[in-house]
């Protein structure tokens, strides 16, 4: 759109540069709304430290976690929480009973920790990422990266406390196995190993991204349509207003049901390597 | 064929999510038919049923990102 208005002022290009012009703008619009902004530039060595937008989200996030929980803490009297403390600690049994104790079994307790930090951490960043002029922590590949080698050293350390080094490893591949599948078992397992948290990080950053890039693209459309005829604009109004509206709802479910689901498949890895089935 | 050499990438981009949503919704729509039908039969387990659709649900629609993301890309580069 910005380049059909470039186009606009220019004068009149010949047609094959308008069409140029036109493809360009809508991809990067939209892009402009979900990518990163650098707010300031710290070079130390090779790497830029400074602030990003998806940075300082997720250093937000991290806090009001921390908040919350204190302020969760706070409201318990006499072992009896009230207000915030019996909302954080319906989620909090919920997620050890049903997802940690369930999946992982007796040591359950231990990974409950690490599984709350992850549900309440996903969680908060995403509705965090739903208000005006915010971004989605989440929404950025390294932040979700990250998040999923946490939970594939969960995986490993599980495994390597409770059996060692060598028989976690050793454990899976079924014993019993005739030596010739072997070649064709150790790559396939290997690999199992690495795309279970590989798949964690990309359904959590496109869950995130796209929904936000639904939004922007229906409210673009205003101007969008408002560029080719001003009534089109007007009467496109409501309609994307109510879609964006409605797609916003269906984000905050998708926030709540996108933190269950990597809280959840956590504690499912982490069980296997904990009790490998075979 | 158009002149514009990416003209070919966005095209591929805008089929490619027109087959991804298929694929998607008519996964998802047998999930919910199958666990809708489990629930009318036994309407004491609706809520071990309904746990284990949103999390099928949720894995069924973390493989079509996937190939969203590919769609984009195209769109994009």
């Amino acid at each position: 759109m910005i380049g059909v208005l470039a186009a606009l002022a220019v004068g009149s290009p010949p047609e094959a540069e308008t069409a140029a012009v036109v493809h360009e703008g809508p991809a990067e619009h939209l892009l402009d709304h979900v990518v990163d902004v650098r707010y300031g530039d710290l070079l130390v060595g090779p790497f830029n430290l400074g602030p990003t937008k998806h940075l300082v989200f997720f250093a937000l996030a991290a806090l009001v976690v921390l908040v919350i929980i204190r302020l969760a803490l706070r409201s318990y009297k006499q072992g009896v929480p009230s207000g915030l403390g019996a909302a954080v600690e319906a989620l909090v049994v919920y997620v050890r009973d049903e997802i940690a104790e369930k999946n992982i079994g007796p040591e359950g307790r231990q990974f409950t920790p690490l599984l709350l930090s992850f549900f309440f951490f996903i969680l908060v960043a995403a509705l965090l990422g739903l208000m005006p002029f915010s971004a989605t922590a989440t929404g950025n590949l390294s932040v979700t990266l990250g998040l999923a080698f946490l939970s594939f050293l969960a995986m490993q350390w599980a495994g390597i406390t409770k059996f060692g080094l060598v028989h976690h490893f050793a454990g899976m591949v079924p014993p019993g196995l005739p030596a010739w599948l072997l070649p064709i078992m150790i790559p396939v397992e290997i690999l199992g190993m690495f795309s279970k948290p590989f798949a964690l990080m990309i359904r959590l950053f496109a869950n995130m991204l796209a929904g936000h890039m639904v939004i922007t693209t229906l409210l673009m459309l205003i101007p969008l349509m408002a560029s080719i005829n001003t009534f089109f604009g007007l009467t496109m109004i409501p309609i994307s207003l109510g879609l964006g509206l409605f797609i916003m709802m269906l984000e905050l479910l998708v926030a709540f049901i996108q933190a269950y689901i990597f809280t959840l498949l956590t504690s499912i890895f982490i069980g296997m390597a904990a009790h490998p089935a075979h | 064929m158009p002149t514009d050499p990416k003209a070919l990438a966005y095209f591929a981009a805008g089929i490619g999510a027109g087959l991804t949503i298929m694929g998607g919704a008519a996964g998802i729509g047998r999930l919910a038919a199958a666990a809708l039908e489990g629930i009318a039969r036994q309407p004491n387990a609706a809520g071990d049923i309904r746990g284990a659709m949103i999390v099928a649900a949720g894995l069924i629609e973390g493989v079509t990102f996937f190939s969203l993301i590919v769609a984009i890309l195209l769109a994009i580069k």
